[in-house]
């Protein structure tokens, strides 16, 4: 049987270019978890922890059910907060985040409940128990690579801002980071993240 | 006062040096001494456990620890001299050709003279007629056979070059649910398939569970198809036995941890450079115990050059008088 990868058949959704590039993203299902607080400090890592338990408990369970093999996509992830002001201009503690895990169509509520029951049963992060399963529409969107540590992403948000005024658009909705290398072992200067954000015609 | 202290650490620091020095000369001799046993022993079969005992290193690490200081295997390196001597025989003996074949180890003196040929660039009854010719040394090490049957020495390769990020870690036993493999390494994947799907099940993914790879065989010397692996992942100490997954525990104690970056494939060439340079020039001895392997990220989702991998070695320390000085890094 045939592994599923959806961050290879959906490649034109994960364009990871070095200059801005409009894209559009269909309806997708996700593995989603939410929370408050800093990138990198407890809770949130904490959910990254829970979110990825859930992630391949639910593959594998699935895998020796006979109900077929995929890969586990990229961590990406959706940043807002309850202030008008820019992000960057707001205390991280005060951040919202959506953690998401594209995940396939046929993986059911039932594979959630089952999973979570038993990674709660061996002790593990009870936040297992907030992970669910829901479709997202990004629809238009810019899109950047960007290289480096993440407090130096201003730089690039502001390109692709430029790009979009250009274009007669503005950056609606949430920013949305997905995370291609591995923060925990790549050093900030080679770290790689996209950089993603939804766009409305001005 | 403070020049009284300057000195003490001088002093120290220089105690260390020297028992760095002891340390690498012992390496060196120990494998002088196997080298010698091999030469001497060029016509028998050599198992691992007596090489291991002559160079008195761990059956578990004999193979990298020699190929990492010689840039040869025990097999490459039989091999070689056995051509070496022939190339000797050739010149200095009467013996038919097939005859001096057959002392080096082929079947034809076809098969003997393609070879020879390879290496040499002339066939063997050219060289024997030719009496400038001589064997080339291909030997990274400036290792070749003797004939007055003693090797004294050998250059270790490349020392300058070791800059290995090493850390120093003690580490608590670990219980581990494994599912074994005999095989090539890159076919380990069922096994892991096997472990994880029995494992979900159970919640027993995610959290603090590591996933570690236990290879016991050296893939420089071992066939591929004989190559054993463990695929484990740390579980709780109450677990039950599930499916027919097996349960063990990764002994504790003092290793040398380093990472490797990049595909697995490659994980050979960290591995002897981990035991052939940086071990000889540390204060550390390895331990009488495998070494295992903690995978940080997912294969499947991950590029190969971005895949990271921790190999821990079990390590102990040559000398208990040592100062208690812990090395981050050796350069």
């Amino acid at each position: 049987m045939t592994k599923i990868d959806l961050f290879k058949l959906n490649k034109s959704d994960y364009i990871a270019a070095k200059s801005p590039v409009l894209i559009d993203i269909k309806e997708a299902i996700y593995l989603v978890i939410n929370g408050k607080g800093a990138p990198g400090k407890e809770a949130f890592n904490d959910a990254v922890s829970a979110l990825y338990a859930m992630a391949y408990t639910i593959k594998m369970t699935r895998k020796k059910q006979n109900k077929g093999d995929y890969v586990i996509c990229k961590l990406e992830a959706r940043y807002w907060s309850e202030s008008a002001l820019p992000l960057n201009q707001i205390a991280q503690e005060q951040w919202k985040w959506q953690l998401m895990i594209r995940t396939p169509e046929h993986v059911e509520n039932t594979d959630i409940d089952q999973a979570a029951q038993a990674l709660l049963s061996k002790g593990k992060t009870a936040s297992v128990g907030n992970v669910s399963l829901g479709k997202h529409h990004f629809g238009p969107c810019i899109q950047m690579l960007h290289i480096g540590a993440f407090e130096e992403e201003t730089r690039t948000i502001d390109q692709m801002y430029t790009f979009a005024a250009t274009q007669k658009l503005s950056p609606s909705g949430e920013h949305c980071e997905i995370y291609i290398s591995d923060p925990r072992r790549v050093p900030p200067e080679r770290l790689k993240t996209i950089l993603r954000s939804p766009i409305t015609p001005t | 006062m403070a020049i009284y202290l300057w000195l003490q650490t001088k002093l120290i620091l220089m105690e260390y040096a020297i028992m760095r020095t002891v340390t690498q000369k012992s390496y060196l001799s120990r494998i002088v001494k196997t080298l010698n046993y091999i030469q001497t022993n060029l016509d028998h079969e050599l198992t691992l456990e007596e090489l291991a005992k002559e160079a008195n290193f761990s059956p578990f690490h004999f193979h990298r620890i020699f190929s990492g200081m010689l840039g040869e295997s025990v097999k490459e390196l039989v091999r070689r001299l056995k051509l070496e001597r022939a190339a000797i025989e050739l010149q200095t003996t009467s013996m038919s050709i097939l005859q001096i074949s057959i002392n080096a180890g082929y079947e034809s003196d076809m098969a003997f003279s393609r070879v020879f040929k390879s290496k040499v660039g002339i066939l063997p009854s050219e060289f024997r007629r030719t009496e400038h010719a001589r064997f080339p040394c291909s030997s990274k090490a400036c290792i070749r056979y003797v004939t007055s049957g003693h090797i004294s020495s050998f250059e270790p390769l490349q020392i300058k070059e070791c800059k290995m990020n090493v850390m120093i870690k003690d580490i608590n036993t670990m219980k581990v649910a494994y599912v074994s493999h005999q095989g090539p390494y890159q076919e380990c994947g069922h096994a892991w398939d096997k472990l994880c799907s029995s494992l979900a099940t159970e919640g027993l993914l995610g959290g603090d569970a590591k996933m570690l790879g236990v290879s016991y065989d050296d893939p420089d010397v071992i066939p591929a198809e004989d190559l054993r692996y463990d695929a484990c992942i740390t579980v709780p100490n109450d677990f039950q036995v599930i499916d027919d997954i097996k349960v063990q525990t990764i002994s504790g104690g003092q290793y040398a941890v380093t990472t490797h970056i990049g595909s697995y494939n490659n994980l050979s060439d960290t591995y002897r450079k981990f035991f052939g340079q940086w071990l000889p020039q540390s204060d550390y001895e390895s331990d009488d115990k495998p070494c295992f392997e903690v995978y940080l990220n997912d294969p499947e989702s991950t590029e190969p050059e971005d895949l990271v991998t921790d190999i821990y070695m079990p390590i102990i320390n040559v000398s208990q008088q040592s100062p208690a000085v812990k090395e981050n890094s050796n350069d």
